[in-house]
């Protein structure tokens, strides 16, 4: 249970590391929408090509991110493979006909920028937001993000609280359940024979302990929090304040080229284009 | 002969990884039938992790562990049974009851035995006076009982399966004095009654001195003493050079003895220290 990863910040110092929470947010966004952008054989380089840049300046092993593309790995050859078979692309294009099924040179196009769009998206978001940031540092960035919906009574800072404290108890929990598996399993429960009803109904003996003790959990929370006199949001000060500093412009800049490269490539890049 | 034997058993957490740590380091115990033994420990000696591999939560990654002289993982697949002959109550049990009556979660456990209605609700009813429940208490939900009744109500759990061992995890922890002497008495009571071997973990000297026969010493992962409880006692400056000391009263006797008075150096209790002195004092205690 406890190999489960979650919180996949990966430790380091590294321009990546160092830059505003915020910052990364908003580039991460904007990341995902020039993945989107593509169209073209040429813009799709260069969007592979800016994932690798990632992850090389983001000193994160390849390995490390490898296991978080393996995750999609099906989803990925899935939505692959349809696109080969269900392109239906014009009839000069058609590369191979048996039967019903039809392969046309566009399909394996699509196929191919899918792929590489899905894991430029999932390496550039990892990269930006889990690898680098930590689950507080990114918890307050959104805080600081959403506070102008301050404005119209959205409680910003209580959700962002709200988030902090779950992913706080998310290693707790797991252990939690391990422990209450073993003691009911002490108890001759089976987890892992039987029908899928059988099973099913194997895991109440774990669910209501857990829940018990989640909400006993919560309760002391709620406590603790109010013997040190929390009061939510309104008038809370920091003890790390969030600041831009010259890295982030930089990487602002970049993102913009990017962006721009990818326009650019779009318009006057020749060969096959996406959806045209 | 020996009811459990523990063979040259190591564990290792996240073997082949950088995290390698090893939990277990050659462990050799043996413990004895009709007995009630003591393993104590720091936090984070092993303690935890040997008392899974009892009822075989844990498999070791390398030795035996012999249950009537058969190894518990002959059949992997017949692991369960080993649960119902091996009773393992684990630190704070009252956070896994979970039935909607104290009765049936004690049934719990002698169902998944397949038990008949007939037998469970005989094994319920003589758990329960094992740990001092008393009948009304048995109808009440189990979230409606104090701190101490719910503790007793999960050990009642393990007993129902009437196990042949019965091994505790910090049975008394987070409990007062009263709570305490409650719960050992109702070990006491099921040992006497069914025979069984009792194996009882705990970092506290005092309940070990008073309760336990035999005692096994564990120490950053390895055995360090084990046998009867003067054998191990008598080992007061090893002890303490572990960090673990020796019980209240033998310290006491230790230091009087220091001071050149006569006294028995296998003092552990507070009723033997009594004797002791008012043997010395001439009956005047």
């Amino acid at each position: 249970m406890s190999s489960i990863a979650l919180g996949q910040y990966y430790p380091s110092k590294s321009f990546m590391h160092r830059l505003d929470p915020r910052m990364k947010i908003i580039i991460g966004i904007a990341y995902i929408v020039a993945s989107f952008l593509c169209t073209n054989v040429f813009s799709f380089a260069l969007l592979l090509l800016s994932a690798v840049v990632l992850i090389v300046i983001s000193r994160i092993p390849i390995k490390v991110v490898l296991r978080s593309i393996k995750a999609i790995i099906f989803i990925m050859l899935f939505t692959a493979v349809l696109n080969v078979f269900w392109t239906k692309g014009k009839p000069e294009e058609l590369l191979f006909s048996w039967q019903f099924i039809n392969i046309y040179s566009s399909g394996l196009y699509n196929a191919a920028f899918i792929v590489v769009r899905i894991v430029s998206m999932i390496i550039g978001t990892s990269i930006f937001l889990t690898y680098t940031t930590t689950p507080i540092q990114l918890t307050d960035a959104l805080e600081r993000l959403l506070s102008p919906l301050k404005v119209i009574k959205v409680p910003v800072h209580e959700f962002a609280m709200m988030m902090t404290i779950a992913l706080r108890f998310i290693p707790t929990i797991v252990e939690e359940t391990g422990k209450i598996m073993s003691a009911q399993k002490a108890r001759g429960a089976d987890f892992t024979n039987g029908s899928i009803s059988k099973r099913a109904k194997a895991l109440v003996p774990v669910l209501i302990p857990l829940f018990v003790s989640a909400f006993r959990r919560a309760g002391e929370l709620a406590t603790a929090m109010t013997c040190r006199c929390y009061r939510g949001g309104e008038g809370r000060t920091r003890m790390t304040k969030l600041t831009l500093t010259y890295r982030d412009f930089v990487a602002l800049f970049f993102i913009a080229a990017f962006i721009a490269g990818i326009v650019l490539l779009n318009i006057f890049a020749p060969g096959y284009t996406m959806g045209g | 002969m020996s009811k459990i034997k523990i063979e040259n058993v190591c564990y290792v957490y996240d073997g082949g990884t950088p995290f390698e740590t090893v939990a277990l380091d050659n462990i050799n115990i043996e413990i004895r039938e009709n007995t009630v033994t003591g393993i104590i420990g720091h936090t984070g000696s092993g303690k935890s992790t040997l008392v899974q591999m009892f009822n075989g939560l844990i498999k070791p990654t390398s030795g035996k562990i012999l249950l009537d002289g058969v190894d518990i993982w002959e059949k992997p697949k017949e692991i369960s049974k080993v649960r119902f002959r091996v009773g393992l109550v684990m630190q704070y049990p009252e956070y896994q009851l979970f039935e909607e009556t104290v009765r049936a979660d004690i049934a719990f456990g002698p169902k998944n035995m397949g038990l008949d209605d007939a037998e469970v609700a005989r094994r319920v009813h003589e758990a329960a006076s094992f740990v001092g429940l008393d009948e009304s208490s048995l109808d009440k939900s189990p979230f409606d009982l104090s701190g101490g009744q719910k503790r007793r109500a999960a050990i009642a759990g393990v007993m129902a399966m009437r196990p042949e061992v019965l091994v505790l995890d910090e049975p008394s922890a987070g409990l007062d004095p009263a709570g305490k002497n409650t719960i050992f008495d109702g070990i006491k009571r099921y040992a006497a009654a069914t025979g069984a071997a009792v194996i009882i973990v705990s970092h506290s000297m005092d309940d070990m001195a008073k309760y336990c026969e035999d005692l096994v010493v564990l120490s950053h992962s390895k055995v360090v003493m084990s046998g009867k409880r003067n054998e191990v006692f008598g080992q007061g400056e090893l002890l303490e050079k572990i960090g673990l000391g020796v019980p209240q009263m033998t310290g006491l006797m230790m230091m009087l003895r220091e001071k050149g008075i006569d006294v028995p150096a296998d003092i552990y209790t507070v009723d033997d220290a009594e004797a002791a002195l008012a043997r010395i004092l001439g009956g005047a205690l």
